[in-house]
């Protein structure tokens, strides 16, 4: 199931939410030079997940929900230009648990 | 005791010498403050000397002092709420808020047409360097639509408020950058609260050289506003400054 927030997509896989850039986040930001990710290990609803400066802006990401981050896109550290790609397995920002599931039913469908 | 002419050859020289260029000054105080901006405004943010500012700040009070509006003297169109047709830099209010950029040293290109660039130059070289510790100490860039406050030196107001807004090409505003241009009002707003500031003026973020198209930039920052001064019941008092007659009377028509 996927829904979007704050410009973003969010996959639900069982338990694990991932979260993923979606083309007009994308294409609002430019081509990305520079991520920085929290180094929180939970996060509520508007915190910041990465800090990122592309082309076109220099953004705060927000999470759309609340949970604990149990990953986070670490190559695209390296590699920032990975978040620009219309793959989610490239694209993805960071995967949370023990999310509340009905906040996620309550997002905008995708 | 020096003039204010005389105290621009100073100001000039010495920025020539950092610089290690020889040019004339001119004569006259209009060209002489030109040239003074114009270096002021490409001064990387460096130490200076005690001097330097001693100079500088007598000249730029002096300056300052010449044109400026009492905030207490205006009246609101609403409850808190003021619109005021002027020079943002002329209005002794507690709080001023400026339309920074990404970088937020102030605006770098001599005697550029922007609001970044007339705050900085007439609160002074302190302003940068206040700038440069801030984003120094933050160790990156300032993302859109947060907040950062300053001493505002040499202005009329206390403190300045810097906010980078969304930068729009073209007539299509997307969600994204209208949350984020909210934001940046919210952010402001927010930060004035936790300072204990009383009285804001804002000018129109985003609406120069960021391209926000001026109506929809006006809808948002009226509705951000009034939104937060619901949701808060913050005493705090708003004043949207505009430059030119056509941004007034878009003020205007949301406000009354």
């Amino acid at each position: 199931m996927k829904k979007v927030a704050n410009y973003l997509w969010v996959e639900k896989n069982g338990e694990e939410y991932t979260l993923i850039m979606t083309p007009e986040l994308q294409d609002d930001i430019g081509t990305v030079g520079f991520v920085e990710f929290t180094k929180a290990e939970e996060v509520a609803k508007n915190d910041s997940l990465l800090e990122l400066e592309a082309s076109k802006t220099v953004l705060d990401l927000a999470s759309p929900l609340a949970g604990k981050i149990v990953a986070v896109n670490e190559k695209a550290t390296d590699e920032p230009t990975l978040l620009n790609s219309a793959k989610a397995d490239e694209s993805w920002v960071v995967k949370l648990t023990g999310v509340d599931e009905a906040e996620f039913n309550a997002l905008a469908d995708a | 005791m020096m003039t204010q002419t005389d105290r621009l050859h100073f100001l000039i020289s010495y920025m020539q010498q950092e610089k290690n260029i020889e040019q004339s000054v001119p004569d006259s105080f209009n060209e002489r403050f030109e040239v003074f901006r114009g270096l002021a405004n490409e001064r990387p943010a460096v130490k200076i000397s005690r001097e330097f500012l001693d100079v500088q700040d007598a000249f730029l009070s002096e300056y300052n002092a010449g044109n400026v509006t009492e905030f207490e003297s205006l009246k609101p169109v609403k409850k808190q709420l003021y619109i005021w047709q002027g020079d943002i830099t002329a209005l002794r209010i507690e709080a001023i808020v400026n339309a920074a950029n990404t970088e937020m040293l102030g605006c770098l290109i001599p005697n550029h047409n922007c609001i970044d660039n007339i705050i900085h130059t007439k609160a002074g070289a302190e302003l940068r360097l206040e700038c440069a510790e801030l984003i120094k100490k933050q160790g990156r860039k300032e993302a859109v639509g947060r907040a950062k406050i300053t001493s505002a030196y040499n202005l009329p107001a206390d403190y300045v408020i810097h906010t980078v807004g969304p930068v729009v090409q073209g007539e299509r505003v997307s969600q994204m950058k209208q949350d984020l241009l909210a934001k940046c009002y919210k952010s402001c707003l927010e930060l004035a609260g936790q300072n204990e500031i009383k009285a804001i003026v804002f000018c129109s973020i985003s609406t120069g050289v960021f391209g926000y198209p001026k109506e929809k930039a006006a809808e948002t920052a009226v509705n951000t506003v009034q939104e937060y001064l619901e949701e808060t019941g913050s005493e705090i008092r708003v004043v949207f400054n505009v430059f030119s007659k056509e941004d007034l009377k878009i003020y205007e028509d949301l406000l009354t």
